[in-house]
């Protein structure tokens, strides 16, 4: 007994050891095996540059959809990582660390909530060779191959809200005021089409340049010598800003109304309540929008940043959506390869952070909320179901 | 008269009063000191911060003031102390290093107050009427004050005891200092007036604008134009420079648009640097 009892013991030992030899291994194993088979995600948001304070609100909304979209199994049964990379700097920038991103970390799908150029630049670099979901607001028409789109198109955010206008207040004249690059000329070209087609006119059209150091006391004169019912803006950022509290300083707030292409709760907290009454936005995501799946969304939001998480806005919900929209296409794809991808697009759902969302010819048709400023507060006017993007691209 | 003529004219006039102030605490740096003072955007966004703080807090407007200039000229001295005293005489050495300090005192803003736009009530909200046209209130003040700046620093530059110091300093520190006048101080207290007056653009402006950390950007180009037009040293050649930038700035805005407005004073100041590189008074 005590022979036998002594070789338990060793056997015992043994297996001990390699037991304890193992569980010592198996981080490492487990790690090695899991940064294998992990889904990875660059995201391409505004870490630094202008458009930085937005950054935060990216990333703590994508971390949110990641969340959910792990707890829930991740893409393809593999767990999501994301990288977040910096696309708010020089397009140049962000097309070096999209080549970093493929050859280096080798993702598996890209994600991007920066500007047009940067788009551009992106595209031309990531070649179709991963999916790219483009998510902010943009002008339209992009239709790359293996690229899809999620933001409000200028046919989702002019032609309902100009014939609110043009009903509600007896809209006639319009004076159009933006920023001079791709995004303002593009949305402008259909907003000037539903003027017309409201029996509008276009009193005068005019453009600041991007990035240079603008003021608008001339503009706003100009704009009071013409006195349109309504001023289109298409300005975006500080000089939305600017643009807005010179209108209101020169008292014309009071009998123009203003409808803006890239208004959220950050400009509007720059506009101040003071420079606010009779301005619009139509977007598709209000941080107090009054749909039960914002209020899913935000309950969720404040639940894991806390009441002093980043400012909701449209920027942001859009890269919540991006993560939705990137496991509903890749998991009913069953692969990452591009003719499939292309081909699971046509009629995908998913959820953003507003409801639900239906992807067609590569492009989202959407609800829309058309919003007036109370104060520093939107309130939505109108809900605009199922509004299309205007835009089909190939699949 | 036609309302909009007047507007624009009184714009024009905005324009270059508060360009003029806006210029003038780089004026002072650069002009006297020859420090090419990157960060001066940042101090005027610092004290753009102090009126935001002080109207957050529900003080009188007013008192942004005194706290821009403590703010603003503690922060001189102390980057006059540890960053540029080394570096006189040493004009690109300054602008590399003011560089970085304006990467830091944007981060700085950033980590205290947020990315995000801050707005301020305007304190005097409404417009007046005059000659037919109704410009604002604020803005009209703000022209006023503008102007008192100005004259008050033109009469102490040129009568007071100090103001013959700088320029004994300003023309020859070794002999200067010779004669018993101590340069060191000076120059500190020439810097940090700098600041103050920054600071004071920045409280001026800061309920015209979006309060926010990149803001100082803005003013840093316009300004060193202005000096590049205007030439170093004198008062006359700092409000000459204010007037062809910000004039020809609005006039061209006002008359066309205001991509136009901006190419002009491009090319007026890419031609002053070609062919009038000492400014607009300056004798052959």
């Amino acid at each position: 007994m005590t022979k036998v009892s002594h070789l338990f013991t060793r056997r015992r030992m043994l297996g001990a050891t390699v037991a304890g030899a193992a569980v010592g291994l198996a981080p490492g194993l487990m790690q090695a095996a899991r940064a294998a088979d992990e889904f990875k995600i660059g995201l391409f948001i505004a870490l630094s540059g202008p458009a930085s304070l937005f950054g935060p609100t990216q990333k703590a909304c994508a971390e949110l959809a990641v969340e959910g979209i792990n707890k829930a199994g991740g893409i393809l049964g593999r767990q999501v990582k994301l990288i977040p990379t910096d696309g708010g700097g020089p397009p140049a920038e962000s097309a070096k660390s999209a080549v970093r991103l493929m050859l280096q970390d080798k993702v598996d799908l890209i994600i991007g909530s920066h500007d047009s150029a940067t788009r551009e630049a992106l595209a031309a670099t990531i070649k179709a060779k991963v999916p790219y979901i483009y998510t902010p607001v943009y002008e339209g028409g992009e239709c790359g191959n293996n690229l899809y789109c999620l933001g409000e198109t200028p046919e989702q955010q002019a032609r309902l809200p100009i014939g609110w206008l043009a009903r509600e207040r007896k809209a006639k004249t319009y004076f159009i005021i933006g920023d001079d690059y791709v995004w303002p000329h593009k949305t402008n070209d259909q907003a000037k089409k539903y003027v017309a087609a409201n029996g509008g006119t276009i009193a005068g059209e005019e453009y600041v340049p991007f990035g240079a150091p603008n003021k608008f006391e001339e503009a706003v004169t100009r704009i009071k010598s013409v006195k349109p019912d309504v001023v289109l803006i298409t300005l975006v950022g500080a000089d939305n800003v600017n643009f807005n509290r010179t209108f209101a300083g020169f008292g014309l707030d009071k009998e123009i109304a203003r409808l803006a292409f890239l208004l959220e709760e950050n400009t509007l907290a720059g506009i101040g309540a003071e420079s606010s009454s009779n301005l619009f936005s139509c977007m598709g995501y209000f941080a107090n929008n009054p749909s039960a799946a914002n209020k899913t969304f935000k309950a969720a939001y404040t639940a894991k940043f806390g009441a002093n998480a980043p400012q909701l806005s449209t920027i942001g919900a859009d890269c919540y959506a991006g993560l939705n929209c990137a496991k509903a296409l890749v998991d009913k794809a069953g692969s990452t390869d591009t003719k499939a991808l292309m081909a699971a697009s046509e009629g995908l759902g998913f959820d953003t952070a507003s409801g639900h969302a239906a992807m067609h010819g590569r492009q989202v048709d959407k609800t829309m909320f058309l919003a007036g400023c109370k104060g520093t507060e939107f309130e939505v006017i109108e809900t605009y179901d199922d509004v299309k993007s205007g835009t089909a691209c190939k699949v | 008269m036609d309302p909009l003529v007047v507007t624009q004219t009184v714009n024009v006039l905005y324009a270059v009063t508060t360009l003029a102030v806006l210029a003038l605490g780089l004026a002072i740096v650069f002009g006297l000191l020859g420090v090419l003072n990157i960060a001066h955007g940042e101090f005027i966004m610092a004290g753009a911060y102090c009126a935001f703080v002080v109207t957050q807090q529900g003080w009188p407007f007013l008192l942004a003031v005194p706290l821009a200039l403590v703010v603003c000229g503690l922060l001189g001295l102390a980057v006059e102390r540890g960053v540029i005293r080394p570096l006189y005489q040493r004009p690109f050495d300054t602008l590399v290093a003011s560089w970085g300090l304006s990467l830091l005192l944007r981060k700085l803003a950033e980590a205290i107050f947020g990315p995000g736009y801050h707005s301020l009530a305007i304190p005097l909200p409404g417009t007046v009427r005059f000659f037919g046209a109704d410009y604002p209130t604020y803005r009209l003040v703000l022209i006023a004050v503008s102007l008192a700046v100005l004259a008050a620093l033109w009469a102490w530059y040129a009568g007071s005891r100090t103001g013959t110091r700088i320029r004994a300093m300003v023309g020859n520190p070794d002999l200067a200092q010779a004669l018993g006048i101590p340069v060191t101080r000076l120059a500190a207290g020439a810097f940090v007036a700098g600041t103050c007056l920054a600071g004071l653009g920045g409280v001026m402006v800061a309920p015209l604008v979006p309060v926010q950390p990149f803001m100082g950007l803005d003013y840093v180009l316009k300004t060193f134009f202005v000096l590049v037009v205007g030439g170093l040293g004198s008062v006359a050649g700092l409000v000459g420079g204010a007037a062809v930038i910000g004039g020809i700035d609005s006039i061209v805005s006002a008359a066309i648009d205001s991509t136009y407005g901006y190419f002009t004073v491009l090319v007026v100041a890419i031609l002053f640097l070609g062919l009038r590189p000492r400014g607009i008074f300056a004798r052959r």
